[in-house]
């Protein structure tokens, strides 16, 4: 019978393998990340919440998505110069969203690739979702910065405060 | 004769009769490997596409530390594609084969740890969509199938080195 240490032998082999192919894929293969996991706190500060940020490439300064207040998301809505992603589910996006929005449901996200592979990597993006009580924006926004896009913002005080403002909205209820 | 009298041998003559056709018990593991190994080639192939999203399902079972998840998100596809490679082409099968069985006892406890703490997500087991089933008992019993083909083909590695010694 063959020695066993051949058994453990072969297994280091395909372990060692992995992580030179998976190491050295990751700069060939289009959404490939870098070893290293940047934390960021995401969120205010109440509301900060630890997650990996992951960017495609590793030359980016601006890693991580910021928040943005509801000024300034009014200004970059009424400026043109960003794309408001509604991380909401598809029946509360239909029911009234901020006008122009793209609905992109979070747990849906996989599915919204082919929507997003077409936009630029620095396409300005603002996440969205309900308000304060909800973090979708956030972890959409989460995977934005995975997906390798420089410029995403997460707008926390969401749909609540755009609608209590009366500014532009779209869908059913308008 | 009384009712189940067992002749000396008997059982054991039964045991072997269960497999005395050994043609159609090699195209029965052989059947078993290739279909284990293309379960884990297909189930890398998302992982390997989006490392990022593997990254953050592993971020789900909040049971990593941070630091890790990508060290993590970038081997682990990898481990799983060659190691099915391996089980389908049949090089270095026991090696593969006993990686394969580790990642699906390690992912098992993984998705029960993650239930007993009342944590709901998709699984990323298979697919980083949203077609991917939730964690729970159906993911379990899915894992300990593939568990329990593992633990199969190690028995007839086992059984084919005893028989070559």
């Amino acid at each position: 019978m063959k020695n066993p240490t051949y058994l453990i032998k072969e297994s280091i082999i395909f372990i060692l393998l992995s992580v030179i192919i998976g190491v050295s894929a990751q700069s060939i293969l289009p959404n490939g990340i870098s070893v290293k996991t940047e934390i960021s706190l995401l969120g205010s500060d109440s509301n900060a919440t630890a997650i990996p940020s992951v960017s495609i490439n590793p030359d980016r300064s601006d890693d991580s998505a910021r928040e943005i207040k509801l000024p300034a998301a009014f200004s970059a809505h009424q400026n043109g110069g960003a794309i408001f992603l509604d991380a909401r589910s598809e029946d509360d996006f239909q029911t009234g969203h901020i006008q122009g929005a793209v609905n992109i449901p979070v747990h849906a996200f996989v599915d919204s690739l082919p929507y997003l592979e077409k936009l630029a990597p620095d396409t300005r993006l603002i996440t969205y979702c309900d308000g304060a009580d909800c973090n979708a924006s956030i972890e959409l926004a989460f995977d934005l910065k995975m997906m390798g896009f420089s410029n995403v913002a997460f707008f926390f005080g969401g749909w609540q405060e755009w609608q209590q403002a009366g500014y532009p909205q779209g869908g059913d209820s308008n | 004769m009384a009712t189940g009298w067992v002749p000396p041998g008997g059982r054991l003559k039964l045991r072997v009769s269960l497999f005395q056709n050994e043609k159609i018990e090699s195209t029965l593991y052989l059947l078993l490997r290739i279909g284990l190994g293309l379960v884990f080639v297909y189930a890398s192939l998302d992982k390997i596409w989006y490392p990022g999203l593997f990254a953050k399902s592993i971020a789900n079972f909040k049971i990593l530390p941070l630091p890790f998840l990508h060290a993590a998100a970038i081997i682990l596809p990898w481990m799983e594609f060659l190691t099915g490679l391996a089980l389908i082409l049949d090089r270095y099968p026991r090696a593969a084969n006993l990686i394969i069985g580790l990642l699906t006892g390690i992912f098992t406890m993984a998705i029960i740890s993650a239930m007993l703490r009342g944590l709901n997500f998709n699984c990323g087991c298979f697919n980083l969509d949203s077609t991917e089933a939730n964690i729970g008992i159906l993911k379990v019993l899915e894992n300990l199938l593939l568990l329990g083909v593992s633990v199969l083909l190690e028995m007839r590695f086992r059984k084919a080195l005893h028989l070559k010694s």
